[in-house]
């Protein structure tokens, strides 16, 4: 058994690396790269100064990995045979000295017209993909951080309170200040020491990792009184815990009121949950209820075969198939709306009102349930006409006791095989729900990267999507598995599929 | 006595055919397709709509000569926002066109755009997955391509697809369908698999019926039924993705009409003048239902086992 769920996770491995490959592949081929500034607002304000749009445009490639990129000041910087400043001049013996060898290496040299020179030359698409899945996985440690202006810092881990007086692994030298803590709440025990990083967001959700973006709590900041560990007292909104290292030459006032070290910039916290907690929220209570509906609704469907509930159930089931869910959507909001006025768009009551949630989550539950109550009543159904509940009728067992003690029984494996992947992509969110209400999840995440030409962000969702919609179906064997124990997943030599 | 009665009968020759008459009725597949399809009333009802709502996709736009890029009424005001009436029945919209004419050139884009991804997933589907279920050396490689395939999201294919391609009818009918015909050769293969073996086909080739009559007379009429189950699911899934990626601004290209367009495009004025949103999005709940329901009683009427 452990060798047969090895072999699928190292199968689903390969499955998202080939689809993330893939993805990489086209993107970076087939769209212009031009496009990715069409909605940064910076762009476009540069609008008229083109040296520094060009400054720009190539700065911004170097960033996302697209370019290696070096202006005049760079190469004159690295040319050890004159002076700085004479090499920096328009034109100068000295740079036309440089050039040749960056064009050597395969850079393409240009001019500004302010005639300073640049060179650019594309990473090859093998190394930006091979950089990115080698940065997926972070590891802090203490010779993470080098800073030239704090050149002898006792680089270490050391075990002590946190500022809730807590003991926490924390670090010099590391990016994050505390390695492993412990929190209130779910998962108790935390750690920054590894990271997930699937890239920057570029242009919307510029230069954040994308990571932080589906995470990090959104609305406004939630401030609460903190006595920093200088003594200075304030409210604040800063997560302690997720204080990474800033270097020395650009540390504020501010920051040297608020902390004794370098570890100054902090995450915020804030009010309303994050785009995945969103989604899983309304997504979770949607599906429990659909559940709660369904799965009594197919099964009273069974035992009724073709009579008038089963007849009105069917019509219901096919009508839910067939309807657009947008007109599903869009009906239901507005008899929500109109009938039981309730609010039009999320924002209108906001995140810490339940009427923001009520309809959103009806209708999400009602667009789940035709498929679990056609599956209830198909399996219930396959499993009445088969031998050992002829056999238990045979026995004298009532119709309620075969239905509850047999068939229930057996149907619901294929149903609970279904609950992992219907949880876990809760967190990809529903695109058309949320597009409607306008509410901040991750549904809409990816139409938006489509519409704003966010490449990091469009990779980065597949990586997720894929492997979430993998672990969940291997989930779900597994779980059918716990259920039922006849169940084996390894194929025995000479059966039958 | 006994005289006068053997003198009442006579001895006949053993006639074959004639047996084979009497022992079996008369039966014809097709003709008991449509006669069990025509035997319930709501089924005609739905195929008459469904009939309806494709006449009217195909034919309306050459009637009217409804030009998407002309807008003859766009400076008469007297002629925007009309409400529906008998001369327009779904009245004009914003830009004074009848919008009568502006659905029915959407609904044959958006119609055309599904049949068109429906055949090619079928198709290939049912072509590949018959293969694939009679090979076993090639289940192997192809379960392992399935296993990969299946697994990445649907939405998230098209997404990516279309995104890379940029928008238009031919790159939306090549997103849809460049994976989903996996799922419909999984769908045939293990149809397959569950007929090839069954006792019928056995006793038939051992009475040395060929294997042609066999596909042709056993295993067609099977398929026909799993068949028209998959296009009956397909088509309403292609029109309402449409509808999808139109309201997010994804789906065919800026110039081309279709109903996920006139949806989305309509929905600022879903408070002013409802009738320009609703409309719209009726008929296409209307055409998507009609289909899906006519090609279910049409499946359930293939099936070979309910013509009993």
């Amino acid at each position: 058994m452990k060798r047969y769920v090895w072999g699928r996770i190292i199968r689903a491995i390969v499955s998202v690396f080939i689809v993330t490959v893939i993805t990489m592949v086209m993107i970076y081929t087939l769209i212009p790269r031009e496009l990715i500034f069409k909605t940064d607002p910076v762009y476009v304000k540069l609008g008229g100064k083109d040296d520094e749009r060009t400054q720009y445009r190539y700065n911004t490639y170097e960033k996302l990995g697209y370019v290696d990129y070096v202006e005049q000041k760079d190469m004159c910087t690295s040319y050890a045979g004159g002076s700085y400043d004479a090499c920096m001049a328009v034109d100068s013996a000295d740079i036309q000295s440089i050039l040749p060898k960056y064009e050597q290496q395969g850079y393409t040299v240009q001019q500004f017209k302010s005639g300073l020179y640049y060179a650019y030359r594309d990473v090859p698409l093998a190394n930006q993909i091979v950089s990115f899945f080698r940065n997926i996985i972070q590891i802090d440690y203490p010779g993470k951080i080098t800073d030239p202006d704090n050149p002898d810092m006792k680089r270490g881990l050391y075990v002590a309170a946190d500022y809730n007086g807590v003991p926490a692994i924390q670090c010099v030298g590391c990016k994050y200040k505390y390695q492993w803590y412990l929190s209130a709440s779910f998962p108790w025990i935390r750690t920054n020491a590894i990271h997930i990083s699937l890239g920057q967001s570029y242009p919307s959700y510029a230069y954040q990792e994308i990571m932080d973006v589906l995470n990090s709590t959104q609305g406004t900041e939630k401030k609460v009184d903190e006595t920093f560990e200088t003594g200075y007292q304030a409210k604040s909104s800063l997560i302690l815990h997720s204080c990474q290292y800033k270097q020395t030459a650009t540390l504020d006032r501010l920051d040297k009121n608020k902390f004794s070290d370098n570890y100054a910039n902090c995450a915020t916290q804030k009010n309303d949950p994050s785009m995945v907690g969103m989604s899983m929220k309304i997504g979770i209570i949607a599906l429990l209820i659909a559940y709660l509906i369904a799965i009594p609704a197919g099964m009273g469907m069974a035992s009724h075969k073709d009579k008038f509930g089963d007849k009105i159930g069917t019509v219901y089931i096919n009508f839910m198939i067939a309807v657009p869910s947008l007109a599903f959507i869009f009906f239901g909001w507005s008899l929500g709306t109109s009938v039981f006025h309730l609010p039009s768009a999320f924002p209108v009551l906001g995140a810490h009102d339940v009427r923001s949630y009520i309809l959103p989550v009806l209708i999400l539950a009602l667009l789940n349930t035709s498929g679990i109550m056609l599956w209830t009543r198909r399996y219930m159904i396959d499993q009445a006409s088969s031998d050992y509940v002829k056999f238990a009728r045979a026995k004298g067992l009532s119709q309620r006791e075969i239905f509850t003690r047999h068939i229930m029984r057996n149907a619901i494996i294929p149903i609970a095989q279904s609950i992992p992947a219907n949880v876990i992509l809760t967190i990809s969110g529903a695109v058309l729900t949320e597009t409607v209400f306008a509410i901040p999840g991750t549904g809409k995440l990816l139409p938006d990267a489509i519409t704003d030409h966010n490449n990091q962000m469009i990779v980065a969702l597949t990586i997720i999507y894929t492997s979430l919609s993998i672990l969940s179906v291997l989930l779900g064997d597994l779980l059918i598995t716990k259920l039922d124990p006849r169940i084996q997943l390894e194929e025995k030599s000479g059966g039958v599929q | 006595m006994m005289e006068s009665a053997d003198s009442k009968f006579r001895l006949v020759k053993m006639d074959d055919t004639a047996s084979e008459h009497i022992n079996a009725p008369k039966y014809s597949y097709w003709a008991a397709v449509f006669k069990k399809f025509l035997s319930k009333k709501s089924t005609i009802v739905i195929m008459v709509i469904a009939l309806t709502v494709i006449f009217l996709s195909v034919f309306d736009p050459i009637i009217s000569g409804y030009d998407p890029v002309v807008h003859q009424n766009i400076n008469n005001a007297s002629m925007k926002f009309l409400h529906p009436s008998l001369k327009y029945l779904f009245g004009t919209n914003d830009l004074g066109d009848n919008l009568w004419n502006v659905v029915w050139m959407g609904a044959r884009n958006s119609l055309g755009i599904a049949f068109m991804a429906t055949a090619i997933t079928t198709t290939l589907g049912v072509v590949v997955g018959a293969v694939w279920g009679y090979s076993k050396s090639m289940d192997k490689w192809m379960l392992e391509i399935y296993n990969i395939v299946a697994n990445v999201p649907f939405t998230l294919v098209v997404f990516v697809l279309m995104y890379v391609m940029g928008r238009g009818i031919w790159q939306l009918i090549f997103a849809m369908s460049v994976t989903s015909w996996l799922n419909t050769a999984y769908f045939i293969r293990v149809q397959v698999l569950i007929i090839r073996d069954r006792e019928y086909n056995l006793a038939s080739r051992c009475l040395g019926t060929s294997t042609w009559n066999i596909v042709k007379n056993n295993i067609l009429p099977y398929l026909i039924s799993v068949i028209v189950t998959s296009v009956s699911r397909d088509v309403p899934s292609f029109i309402s993705m449409e509808v999808f990626l139109a309201w997010l601004g994804i789906g065919v290209g800026e110039k081309t009409p279709s109903l996920g367009k006139t949806i989305s495009g309509n929905r600022t004025f879903m408070t002013n003048t409802p009738y320009l949103f609703w409309i719209p999005v009726a008929v296409s709940a209307v055409i998507t239902i009609s289909l899906y329901v006519a090609g279910q009683s049409l499946a359930d009427a293939a099936d070979p086992r309910t013509h009993m």
